[in-house]
């Protein structure tokens, strides 16, 4: 049975835009999933209906049974989902190892000695002690986009969303957080949905969903179209 | 409890937003406790600057009721109509003494005593003391001083106390019966000294006196000698009196440039007798008294009168608040008034205490408004400012509700913190800023009361008392009654003020996280994160 599914998902962020339309996916627990698509084609708006930051305009996201839109979204973001943002949205004035320990906070999970747990998981990233007590603002992109991991990881999730989660890392490392994530999908029979760009991503995966894009109004050069997206 | 540890690293993270409103509230919480303390330390000498205190009170006639009755009656509607005015007047004598004793056996009086002056002129060798060269003293005093016009009598009376000297004849000295030696009140308070001999009996009928070091000096008088004074109406009956003691009076109380119409109204010119013996001396005067009846069929007599006032002595306030009721219960007259030279020059030496109270009220009032308007701005802005934060932690799971506490509880920690901090610099500064703002105070409100007395020639006090002068009054009268203004206070920060001042700081910091916390509540974390940068 699968723990995530989407049904006729569609999305728009105003009338004339259009994002998603007639999304039909399933997620089960225990594997890993890549959804691939080009720059704007909906794959941040996609992962934010299923981590509940939004609802969707049409059709309904079901979790563990339930319609996502019905449950409190803020116990299923806390308690079920962790996000890797793809801006990381973690707190500059906290340090890395704070960040972590927020999250393991907000869950409102019983969870022993936190600081140890936190640097464990951060130590699981390849962030020291240096790092992890270092702030935000004083750590580069990818030592950002680890500690986005970690803090995903911390509350022991179900559901892990990882959006672009090895962009900014080098591919060696990029291989030590895929293993991870097989790892926890695998071993600790999670649900591991990632969004990548990456073909190495794609390959190690259990299966990919290509997110293809709306009919475009505009026509545009390639070029273009390759251009990153502003903002999401 | 993640509230709580999230609010500490954000307060411990961001110094420089929390310096500034830290700033604000130490300002406002400094001033506010100050205000305060000044609104308390009034309060409290109004209501127990005289408890345990005794008092002393007389009645008297009410002039004010008297002119106001008299306008009533006029026909000419408004203006006060004199005839009337002097009806009412003859109507409502002062009180007799019979009847003041009467009064007196009040359960709240503690005790009551009486004076009664009477003017007499030199005899014999001896001179009235004057400061003037002494022609003008010796050789046409009595009768000059009747030519004094009667308007001006009029208007002099008008601003003293009961004490005038209505129509009586005016003398070169004042004579001054004591009751008892309570009624001595300038003997008591040390104001005057016997420098040599002794105190009458007070009891006594025989005519034994106390004169004052300056009239025994200006006419070579000691102790055992006798003066001879004149009934100012009739110069050949006349009556020694034993010099007992002499008296100085240690407060000069500016004797030399005070304008007079008498010698009389110099008190180096008092002469102190008992009761009893000016009481004799009258009753003589009395008895051997010739009556004629001028043009205008009004009758004079030759006969030494004198004016009696009575001072009753109450143990505490509220005896004498208690005697007030009574005396209206016991079927007083409207027109009299009991009153208490004690209470009034508290009351006008609260003057201006009273000012900076309510001048520290509006202060207080304005540093609110303010403190709080900046609050709301910079609570604004720090809101603006930490979007971000907000829609992390809402993202991350964190309730909106929990959000919105958190940053309360950061703002009541800093308030809270400032708070005590302001208090501090309050507690530190209040003493000595609110006797600095208060002698300010004074000495405008003297500067004021001099112009007045420049302008006017008398003591305005408000209209109030000013010039009431204790029982034996009327002699003494003309001496300026400075009032001494209360001019330090205790302006301490108690527990009850530090309590306002954290109901001042809730107060604040909910009214300008409000707009935080509206914020906080109404937007979705997308939305935040989206319109970030
Ligand atoms: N808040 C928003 N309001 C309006 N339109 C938006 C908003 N966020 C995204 N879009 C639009 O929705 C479309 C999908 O955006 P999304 O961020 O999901 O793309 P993406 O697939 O994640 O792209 P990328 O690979 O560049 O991250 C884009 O055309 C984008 O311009
Ligand atoms: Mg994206």
């Amino acid at each position: 049975m699968s723990i995530l599914s989407l049904q006729n998902v569609g999305f728009s962020y105003n009338k004339s835009t259009k994002v998603l339309q007639d999304i039909n996916y399933e997620f089960e627990k225990g594997r890993v999933y890549a959804i691939v698509g080009r720059s704007g084609a909906g794959k941040t708006t996609l992962l934010s209906l299923l981590s509940g930051l939004t609802s969707p305009t049409e059709g309904a996201i079901i979790f563990d049974g339930k319609d996502v839109r019905k449950i409190d979204r803020y116990k299923y973001r806390s308690h079920y989902v962790g996000v890797v943002f793809q801006q990381f949205n973690l707190l500059p004035h906290l340090t890395a190892v704070e960040n972590v320990e927020l999250s393991m906070r907000a869950s409102g999970k019983h969870i022993p000695e936190k600081r140890k747990l936190a640097m464990e998981l951060l130590d699981k990233v390849e962030l020291d002690d240096v790092l992890a007590k270092r702030r935000i603002l004083k750590l580069s992109g990818g030592e950002q986009q680890r500690v986005a991991i970690a803090r995903a990881l911390s509350y022991n999730p179900d559901i892990i969303l990882a959006d672009e989660p090895t962009g900014n890392l080098d591919l060696a490392t990029q291989e030590e957080i895929m293993d991870i994530f097989q790892h926890l999908a695998k071993e600790e029979n999670k649900c591991i949905i990632i969004v990548s760009h990456s073909p190495e991503v794609a390959n190690s995966v259990d299966e990919v969903y290509e997110l293809a894009p709306l009919k475009e109004k505009r026509r545009k050069k390639p070029a273009m179209e390759d251009k990153v997206q502003p903002e999401n | 409890m993640m509230i709580l540890i999230n609010a500490f690293k954000s307060i411990t993270r961001s110094k420089g937003r929390n310096i500034l409103i830290g700033i604000i509230v130490v300002t406002v919480a400094a001033s506010s406790s100050i205000a305060l303390a000044i609104k308390s330390a009034a309060s409290t000498a109004k209501e127990t600057g005289l408890e345990n205190q005794t008092i002393t009170g007389s009645i008297s006639v009410d002039r004010q009721k008297l002119m106001e009755g008299a306008q009533g009656d006029g026909d000419s509607g408004g203006q006060a109509d004199m005839g009337s005015m002097r009806e009412l007047m003859q109507q409502y004598p002062d009180l007799s003494l019979d009847e003041l004793k009467t009064y007196s056996e009040s359960d709240y009086v503690k005790e009551f005593y009486y004076t009664a002056s009477a003017s007499l002129n030199a005899a014999g060798d001896v001179e009235a003391y004057s400061t003037e060269s002494s022609s003008t003293s010796s050789d046409d005093s009595g009768s000059e001083q009747n030519g004094m016009p009667d308007g001006m009598r009029g208007g002099m009376n008008g601003g003293m106390d009961s004490s005038g000297f209505g129509g009586m004849t005016m003398g070169d000295f004042s004579i001054t019966g004591y009751s008892s030696e309570s009624a001595m009140t300038k003997f008591i308070s040390g104001e005057s000294k016997i420098s040599s001999g002794e105190m009458f009996d007070v009891e006594s009928s025989d005519l034994n006196c106390l004169i004052s070091n300056e009239l025994a000096v200006f006419n070579g008088l000691s102790v055992g000698d006798t003066i001879t004074l004149a009934n100012p109406n009739a110069e050949d009956e006349t009556y020694s009196f034993t010099i007992v003691g002499i008296y100085t009076n240690t407060s000069s109380a500016d004797s030399s440039n005070q304008m007079r119409f008498s010698t009389a109204q110099d008190p180096a010119n008092l002469i102190c007798v008992s009761y009893n013996a000016l009481k004799a001396v009258t009753d003589n005067s009395e008895a051997v008294a010739t009556t004629s009846t001028d043009d205008n069929g009004s009758e004079t007599t030759t006969a030494l009168s004198m004016q009696t006032s009575g001072t009753y002595v109450f143990s505490d306030k509220t005896n004498y608040e208690s005697f007030s009721k009574e005396l209206t219960g016991k079927g007083l007259s409207e027109y009299y008034t009991l009153s208490s030279s004690d209470i009034n020059n508290y009351d006008s030496s609260l003057v201006p205490l009273e000012n900076l109270s309510s001048f520290a009220t509006t202060l207080l009032f304005i540093i609110l408004g303010v403190g709080a308007i900046i609050l709301i701005v910079l609570n604004i802005f720090n809101i603006r400012e930490r979007k971000y934060e907000v829609g992390v932690l809402t993202a991350i799971g964190i309730k909106k509700g929990k959000v919105a506490m958190q940053y309360i509880t950061e703002l009541l920690a800093v308030t809270f913190i400032s708070v005590i901090i302001g208090t501090g610099i309050g507690a530190a500064a209040s003493v000595p800023v609110s006797n600095n703002l208060l002698a300010l105070q004074v000495s405008s409100q003297e500067a004021a009361q001099n112009s007045q007395q420049e302008n006017f020639g008398r003591a305005g006090g408000g209209g109030q008392g000013g010039m009431q002068t204790r029982g034996s009054g009327g002699m003494f009268g003309n001496s300026t009654n400075a009032v001494e203004y209360l001019d330090t206070i205790d302006a301490t920060i108690s527990i009850e003020i530090l309590g306002q001042l954290v109901g001042i700081g809730i107060l604040l910091t909910i009214l300008s996280s409000l707009a935080g916390v509206v914020f906080v509540l109404r937007y979705e974390p997308l939305k935040i994160l989206a319109n970030r940068t």
